[in-house]
């Protein structure tokens, strides 16, 4: 009883909507864009595809903080039932989902492990700023997952990447070092990208993503070479999941946090009065406005001394 | 391989793809890169460019290959527009749709179908000699990118 009187009082919009208020942010309605990223390995130009895209009359805003990412401004029918569409042209990516993989630093050349892979946007993504040379593995858990991978890995003609069917939490089975890691984890997302969010998810669900987030964050600092990179992204607004993970992160798995400079706010180093590690204010902190709700941060191993 | 190599050669080109760097996955074929080979394991589920599968003894290419063989001199036709969406649809093509043929014009020739940006759509059969009639449907569609979307459903 008194367990469920609990959980009554760690849900619901008004419990999440003042964590918010207490994190700074003023909740409100949010309907974001859908967004495109141009695949550059395939086109020549970004303006060769927008011109063929505005000609069959999809009106195309550019993303001021992407590189190849453009927002949908009006189109009378899907931006997924195009010719250009499927012959691996552009991606359909939401705008913050396309920050991560532009963060690392020099990856042309590199051993890139993107650890839960499915659908694939970010792992063609890592291809095309690689410009498919060196290795990519991706890795899901799930099968049918990985089927819509695959398929979008033919259709933009990614050549660099290997599949397995993996949990993340296990990828040193792989006996595998990498330079470049990045972790886009499971998450409890946001009430942006899912209109019942608030009627379902409860504070344990948001505790529970967050301990499944650690251990891949504990794997993958043992798969990462030293003065490698990790990438990790949610699209959770809550600090469970994002500065209080990073905070552990930096304290249980000897990883620092690497300043980046993207779109977003900076990582919140006191969350209800427990002060965390200053560092963290380098993470950014999306709210939903512009793009969906999201989290990244940019983690270095420190190469052992001794 | 012979078997990817003889339906490569009925578009009228020759492709010599390294023995070496084919993997093949149950009924699956893939191409890998040599950084690829080194690191592979027998347990992938995906690898490289998927290059077709084969079932019931038949071949099926990936759109990958064909995109390799259109980089050929190989049988090809351009379509316009409209052919192009229909064609992604799972149409099959008329004459008055083609703009342009280069290589084999024959009744039962296989043929890539390539749109105004000299992208590859999918590939179909010829259904009669490309000089021998004015309109109706010529092109028998065999495989399209459409097939993206399907595969989702």
């Amino acid at each position: 009883m008194i367990n469920l009187l609990i959980l009554l009082l760690m849900s619901g919009k008004n419990f999440f909507v003042c964590r918010y208020e207490k994190m700074g942010w003023n909740y409100e309605g949010v309907k974001p864009k859908q967004g495109i990223r141009i695949n550059s390995m395939n086109a020549k130009r970004d303006d060769d595809v927008t011109k063929r895209l505005q000609s069959l009359g999809i009106k195309l805003e550019k993303i001021p903080f992407l590189q190849n990412g453009y927002w949908i401004r009006r189109s009378e029918f899907s931006v997924g039932a195009t010719s250009e569409y499927l012959l691996g042209l552009y991606s359909i990516q939401k705008a913050a989902a396309q920050i991560p993989a532009t963060l690392f630093t020099k990856l042309s050349d590199k051993f890139v492990l993107d650890a839960c892979a499915a659908p694939g946007g970010k792992t063609v993504q890592l291809a095309n700023l690689m410009q498919n040379m060196g290795v990519i593995v991706a890795l899901d858990i799930k099968r049918r997952r990985l089927i819509a991978l695959s398929n979008h890995l033919e259709r933009c003609r990614v050549e660099n990447t290997i599949v397995y069917q993996m949990d993340a939490r296990k990828a040193s089975g792989l006996r595998m070092k990498f330079d470049r890691i990045l972790l886009d984890v499971p998450c409890s997302g946001n009430f942006v990208i899912d209109e019942g969010w608030f009627k379902k998810r409860t504070l344990e669900d948001v505790e529970r993503n967050a301990k499944l987030q650690r251990e891949i964050l504990m794997e993958a600092a043992k798969v990462l070479k030293d003065d490698g990179e990790i990438v990790y992204a949610t699209c959770s607004l809550e600090p469970e999941e994002n500065e209080l993970n990073i905070d552990w992160a930096i304290k249980a798995l000897n990883l620092k946090v690497k300043k980046i400079n993207c779109y977003g706010e900076k990582g919140l180093t006191n969350i209800s009065g427990m002060q965390l590690d200053n560092s963290i204010e380098f993470c950014r902190r999306i709210w939903p406005g512009q793009t969906q709700g999201f989290f990244i941060c940019k983690l270095v191993k420190r190469a052992c001394t001794r | 391989m012979r078997f990817i190599e003889d339906f490569v050669s009925r578009f009228q080109v020759r492709i010599s793809l390294d023995k070496n760097l084919v993997v093949k996955k149950q009924n699956r074929y893939f191409l890998l890169i040599e950084d690829l080979k080194r690191l592979i394991s027998d347990d992938f589920f995906y690898a490289g460019t998927y290059i077709g599968k084969t079932k019931k003894g038949k071949f099926f290419p990936g759109f990958n290959l064909l995109r390799m063989i259109a980089k050929k001199k190989a049988s090809k036709i351009v379509v316009d527009k409209k052919t192009e969406w229909l064609f992604i649809c799972g149409r099959d093509i008329f004459k008055q749709g083609i703009m342009q043929v280069t290589g084999s014009r024959r009744k039962g020739d296989y043929t890539l179908i390539m749109n105004q940006h000299g992208e590859c759509l999918g590939f179909g059969k010829i259904l009669c000699h490309l000089d021998g009639v004015k309109d109706g449907v010529v092109i028998k569609n065999i495989s399209d990118v459409g097939d993206f979307l399907r595969r989702e459903k």
